[in-house]
């Protein structure tokens, strides 16, 4: 290894122009993108989209078919065994060696990357699985098999980290327990990638997300440019009871009103006018302004927005 | 801790802890010297003037050795190449040898152990066992025996994706061969054609230089010839083992 392909301005990944075809599929086509050092970065798309594909090619668990794949500074496939320890890797599937504890598995993956096992307890406690330490495997929950999968990743302390939907199986305090495990990573520098359905998540985690469709990047950005760029729309609530639909459709810069049960919705490009207009009619008490989310855009972006 | 260390750390564990396999790896074996010891007892072979327990004691001891260096990796092999603990410790900077070389220690604890027990009870009045002095001799054949029959099991448990399949196969292979072997009945009363073919198999050379060593009938000569068999197989059953290893089903 030359000195320089571990310089830290070498980005965390790079990808030119990647694809992989499975038969007539193209499950990745032609993606290009840079994750940088220390960078919080979601993966999102439907099922199918090719992401599991493209973190597994990043991996080096599958060799692309063309394209270049720069990992920390290294070609990912074939395996780089002075790449690997770098990396910590978590799948769905939650592989454990059978009938072993949790603490049993958690010492002999941390072996296996010739890590300090005092990163073991550590690492436990830090995915909330200390008081599970001597349970069998095959016995924990589907949350802690989860966090047990993940503390797996991190155990060899890793700079580079793929978690696949690392929340899928959490429950909401598991998930805001394991959102600021990430957190703290992210903190200490180390660099996440990361694929989830949780739009809120993403949103709330990310510094950038990549929305992937049919093996395509189709947006790259901050959520919160995504969002400005994506919708524009803003939807005000006002109680039925105080703004007839006539009335609300008659203000000035409303695109359209509905009707949802108690409620009149109006939907507008330009809110503060509006607003004005709405107390005046009908007081502000109760009334609520819904801006675009993440998963507005996302739907919009993968085509399968109901609007 | 290395690991190679903690991987036969984790096979131990796991192993000691499937009570099921456990007392069957130990009682097959045992209870197939009972049923042939039992209906043989104090017989000999007709065309040898053996007693046929020194015919079955050594071919039921190669067969239940070879079957559980095959059946062990091999299921083994496909459960964690299924369940993606491959695609773990792939991703770790572990060698396939130290994978390899942790299930081969494992195979021949087993083995030893099994080997043991076996010769244990063989050797009691009932089954009326005598154990030559030239017995040390099985222990190369044993060690030698377990590298060939646990290579087997690799390609075994690289091709299968199932547990049935495993069973299937390792099955279709083991039990065959341990009756053109020799393993359950004595070659020497078989028709001569059955008696070369023998010698295209595995097993067979096992229970050549087991039965040598522990019997004393025949030389050392013997034992060598045998050794030097089952030392071809393992060098072909090792390249096509390397060969065949698989660290995924989907890639």
């Amino acid at each position: 290894m030359t000195p320089t392909s571990r310089a830290p301005d070498t980005p965390a990944v790079e990808l030119d122009g990647v694809r992989k075809r499975y038969g007539d599929t193209h499950a990745v086509d032609d993606v290009s993108l840079t994750v940088a050092r220390g960078e919080f970065f979601g993966l999102l798309g439907p099922n199918g989209a090719g992401k599991t594909t493209l973190v597994e090619m990043m991996e080096g668990l599958r060799e692309a078919d063309s394209g270049a794949i720069s990992v920390l500074g290294h070609r990912p496939w074939p395996r780089d065994v002075e790449l690997l320890p770098r990396l910590g890797v978590q799948t769905q599937a939650s592989p454990f060696f059978v009938r072993l504890t949790a603490r049993e598995h958690l010492r002999t993956v941390a072996a296996l990357y010739a890590a300090d096992p005092a990163a073991v307890e550590r690492t436990l406690s830090s995915v909330g699985l200390t008081e599970h330490a001597e349970v069998r495997v095959d016995d924990l929950s589907g949350g802690q098999r989860q966090r047990l999968a993940i503390a797996a990743a991190l155990v060899h302390d890793p700079e580079l980290i793929f978690l696949d939907e690392p929340t899928a199986a959490l429950d909401p305090q598991a998930r805001r327990a394991l959102w600021d495990v990430l957190r703290g990573l992210k903190s200490a520098g180390r660099t996440i990638v990361y694929t989830t359905h949780h739009l809120d998540e993403a949103e709330a985690l990310c510094d950038r997300v990549a929305i992937m469709v049919h093996g395509r990047i189709t947006a790259l950005d901050t959520p919160n440019q995504l969002i400005a760029a994506g919708s524009t729309v803003t939807r005000l609530v006002v109680p039925a009871a105080r703004l007839s639909l006539e009335d609300a459709r008659a203000i000035d810069g409303v695109q359209n009103a509905t009707t949802e049960d108690d409620v009149v919705v109006l939907e507008t490009l330009d809110a503060g006018p509006v607003l004005a207009a709405v107390e005046k009619l009908a007081g502000l008490q109760g009334v609520q302004t819904r801006t675009a989310s993440l998963e507005d855009v996302y739907l919009e972006l993968t085509g399968t927005s109901q609007s | 801790m290395s690991a190679f260390a903690a991987l036969s750390e984790a096979g131990y564990r796991a192993y000691v802890r499937d009570k099921t396999t456990l007392f069957f790896t130990f009682a097959f074996p045992m209870l197939f010297l009972v049923v042939f010891g039992l209906i043989f007892s104090g017989k000999d072979v007709e065309q040898s003037g053996q007693p046929y327990i020194n015919y079955i004691a050594p071919g039921v001891l190669s067969w239940g050795v070879a079957n559980a260096a095959v059946f062990g990796v091999g299921f083994v092999l496909m459960q964690w190449r299924r369940d993606d603990l491959l695609r773990l410790i792939r991703m770790t900077p572990t060698p396939v040898s130290a994978i390899l070389a942790s299930r081969y220690v494992l195979a021949l604890a087993i083995g030893v152990v099994q080997s043991v027990l076996f010769v244990a009870v063989a050797v009691l009045p009932v089954f009326g066992l005598s154990l030559s002095g030239s017995w040390p001799a099985a222990l190369p054949v044993l060690v030698l025996g377990i590298t060939a029959f646990l290579a087997l099991g690799v390609i075994v448990g690289s091709y299968a994706r199932t547990p049935e399949a495993v069973a299937a196969v390792a099955n279709c292979l083991m039990i065959p061969m341990a009756f053109l072997s020799g393993s359950f009945f004595p070659l020497d009363a078989m028709p001569s054609w059955m008696q070369s073919i023998s010698w295209v198999l595995p097993l067979r050379y096992v229970n050549e230089g087991i039965s040598t060593a522990i019997t004393g009938e025949g030389s050392s000569t013997d034992v060598l010839v045998a050794c030097g068999g089952i030392l071809g197989f393992t060098v072909v059953f090792g390249a096509i083992a390397l060969k065949t290893f698989r660290w995924s089903d989907r890639a």
